[in-house]
């Protein structure tokens, strides 16, 4: 289980124009909780705060304020334990090229406490479920964005995560491709995991999505099943939530 | 511990795929030394036996005739030839001559009177032909010299030993090897310096900087490891290829000068052991382990500079040109460190670096001193865990990892 109460995140930038410094807010007041077997999509426009957040719970950035827990344990007070409850994918992730993936997920799978064989297996296993177990004894150097993508799918599983956290998982990849990370998710939500997916394809969060939350400069706005926002907002789809959004933010500018 | 260790062996798997790397680490020096050696060697042998087997090309001005029949007289060693028009400087340049010799006009009558006359030479001091020459006419000239004196002192009935007062024995007092060692001991801290650097210098870019350019560190960190482990697991993997390439460096250079001195030393004297032998009194097991336990520190001191350096960094070619300082310094430190008289310096042994490089030449001139040596070692050995303790807290900052976003 996921859960974020009262998260704030903010950044200091140079602003080159006046040559000064100012704090940008990236997260505001950020609250939500995701439970097993729950996939929860964190949608948003680009710079809205989804990968800072997601990099919260993952554990590769500390909120200024506010606490963030994956499966009871606090990713400030204890970091190791609760990032190896957590399985994460981000498309600025990249694969080690000189490796196989079987090498790579052996190695992985030992990072995260496991036995080298056991890893190895494991490993296979996962490749084999994303039509990659072939090319399991390849150097990954002359891999497609989709290849490495299936092979970070597998490393962010590897250990098995009760939690796993997907930053635009299907992103550059072709549709049968993505059709297979999108029936992995499927799996993985039976299996009782809890899932935070973000992405911008809207047709998949109305497919698999349980629950969704729009980022917008910070803030959640809406936090509920994919339906329910839309009679909420009177629209037909997401995106004309995006557009209402857009246009009050800049009113309200 | 684990995890740094699993660290470590990530590099090491990762540094064995490439193969072309593991070349240039590994092989090339074990190549390269020898090779440009031996080829340096031969060249310069070739040179200098060319040299010395072809007449010094002199143009001589002897109205009087004093020097020149001499010197037609040795024609394995000298050649005369016609004074070239336009500027001596160029022809000598040129190659055209080795020496111009000019005898005073009334030399010869000078002589009878027993007065000294002047013999001009323009030679040029570049051309090692030239000198070759000035030096073969400096010994026909002593025994011109030496023959006139012995007349000289036939006609006044004087003993041949006349000119001779004292005679100088000399004999040095010093260890057999000492002066080499002393010279070793200069040299050397210079260039295991320079090398423990300069080879951990590329391997630690490729492990810090590289891997947040390539986009895996976030990989990493998103593990269960520790982010003090990972920055061990990465030191180590520095530390151990910046010793390894400075040994094999070093290897593969004594191995190299060593056949080459020995080559040397049995061509001009056959009975002597030569500098090698020296050498090997020198450079007994104790002094070797002693050196070997001031580079550990110096190397993880280095290592850790450049993991700072490389987890600071946004690029490789930012950690690149920012390490680039820290060489200089090794080469300004490492310069200096050969200036003669510095073991009186009393301020150096608390100088970071240069210290190392005082303890190590005292330990090869048997002048080592228990404090300075220890000085060194702590002094070293702290500076090195500081440094590793703020990577770890460097990589602890997200600044340091999302630098692009």
């Amino acid at each position: 289980m996921i859960q974020l109460s009262d998260v704030h995140k903010s950044f200091q930038v140079k602003d080159r124009k006046t040559r000064t410094w100012r704090r940008i807010e990236a997260v505001r007041r950020l609250s939500f909780t995701v439970a097993p077997g729950e996939i929860y999509g964190l949608l948003g426009p680009n710079g809205a705060g989804k990968s800072t957040t997601l990099r919260m719970i993952a554990g590769l950035m500390q909120p200024d304020h506010g606490r963030i827990e994956v499966c009871g344990i606090g990713t400030q007070e204890q970091p190791e334990r609760s990032r190896s409850m957590v399985g994460y994918l981000s498309t600025d992730l990249n694969v080690y090229t000189r490796f196989t993936p079987r090498e790579l997920l052996r190695l992985f799978g030992e990072f995260q406490g496991l036995d080298a064989q056991v890893a190895e297996r494991r490993g296979i296993g996962l490749l084999e479920k994303l039509q990659m177990k072939d090319f399991a004894d390849i150097r990954m150097e002359g891999f497609s964005s989709g290849q490495k993508q299936k092979v970070s799918i597998a490393r962010a599983l590897l250990h098995d995560p009760p939690v796993v956290i997907f930053d635009e998982p299907t992103t550059g990849l072709d549709v049968l491709t993505a059709k297979t990370v999108l029936d992995l998710l499927r799996v993985l939500k039976s299996e009782g995991r809890a899932m935070i997916v973000s992405t911008h394809v809207m047709p998949m969060v109305e497919d698999i999505c349980d629950r969704v939350g729009i980022l917008f400069a910070g803030e959640l706005h809406g936090d509920a099943p994919p339906k329910e926002l839309l009679t909420r907002w009177r629209v037909h789809s997401l995106e004309e939530v995006f557009f209402q959004l857009a246009a009050n933010g800049s009113e309200a500018r | 511990m684990r995890g740094a260790f699993l660290i470590c062996k990530k590099e090491f798997l990762e540094l064995s795929k490439d193969k072309r790397t593991l070349f240039w680490t590994f092989v090339l020096p074990l190549l390269l030394y020898p090779l440009v050696f031996i080829l340096i060697a031969g060249l310069g042998q070739r040179d200098a036996a060319k040299r010395l087997s072809r007449p010094s090309r002199i143009a001589i001005v002897d109205p009087a005739q004093v020097l020149e029949p001499r010197l037609r007289g040795a024609l394995r060693t000298f050649e005369l030839v016609d004074q070239h028009p336009g500027d001596i400087k160029i022809i000598l340049k040129d190659h055209n001559l080795d020496l111009q010799v000019e005898v005073e006009r009334s030399a010869a009558q000078k002589l009878e009177r027993q007065e000294p006359f002047v013999i001009h030479i323009l030679f040029d001091a570049t051309e090692p032909a030239s000198e070759l020459a000035l030096e073969r006419l400096r010994e026909t000239i002593r025994k011109l010299d030496e023959e006139q004196i012995q007349m000289r002192l036939q006609a006044l009935h004087a003993p041949p030993q006349l000119t001779q007062p004292s005679r100088l024995i000399t004999e040095s007092a010093a260890e057999a090897g000492l002066a080499t060692g002393k010279a070793l001991g200069s040299f050397l801290p210079y260039v295991l310096m320079l090398m423990l650097f300069q080879g951990a210098m590329q391997h630690g870019v490729y492990v810090t900087a590289g891997e947040k350019e390539r986009g895996t560190l976030q990989t990493l960190l998103a593990t269960r490891l520790p982010r003090n482990q990972i920055i061990w697991g990465k030191l180590a993997y520095i530390f151990i290829m910046g010793l390894l390439a400075a040994l094999l460096n070093l290897a593969s250079m004594g191995f190299s000068l060593a056949v080459l001195m020995g080559k040397t030393t049995a061509r001009l004297t056959q009975a002597d052991p030569g500098v090698t032998g020296q050498l090997a009194t020198m450079t007994s097991p104790g002094i070797l382990l002693l050196c070997f336990l001031l580079m550990v520190p110096l190397g993880l001191l280095f290592s850790s500079f450049i993991l700072f350096m490389g987890v600071r960094a946004r690029n490789t070619a930012e950690a690149g040109t920012s390490l680039m300082p820290g060489l200089f310094v090794i080469v300004l430190l490492g310069a200096f460190s050969l200036a003669p008289g510095l073991e009186r310096m009393p301020f150096l042994p608390y100088v970071p670096i240069l210290n190392v490089s005082l303890a190590i030449r005292n330990l090869f001139s048997r002048q080592g001193d228990v404090v300075e040596y220890l000085v060194a070692f702590c002094m070293t050995t702290g500076l090195s865990i500081l440094m590793t303790w703020a990577s770890a807290r460097l990589l602890d900052r997200e600044s340091a990892i999302f630098t692009q976003s």
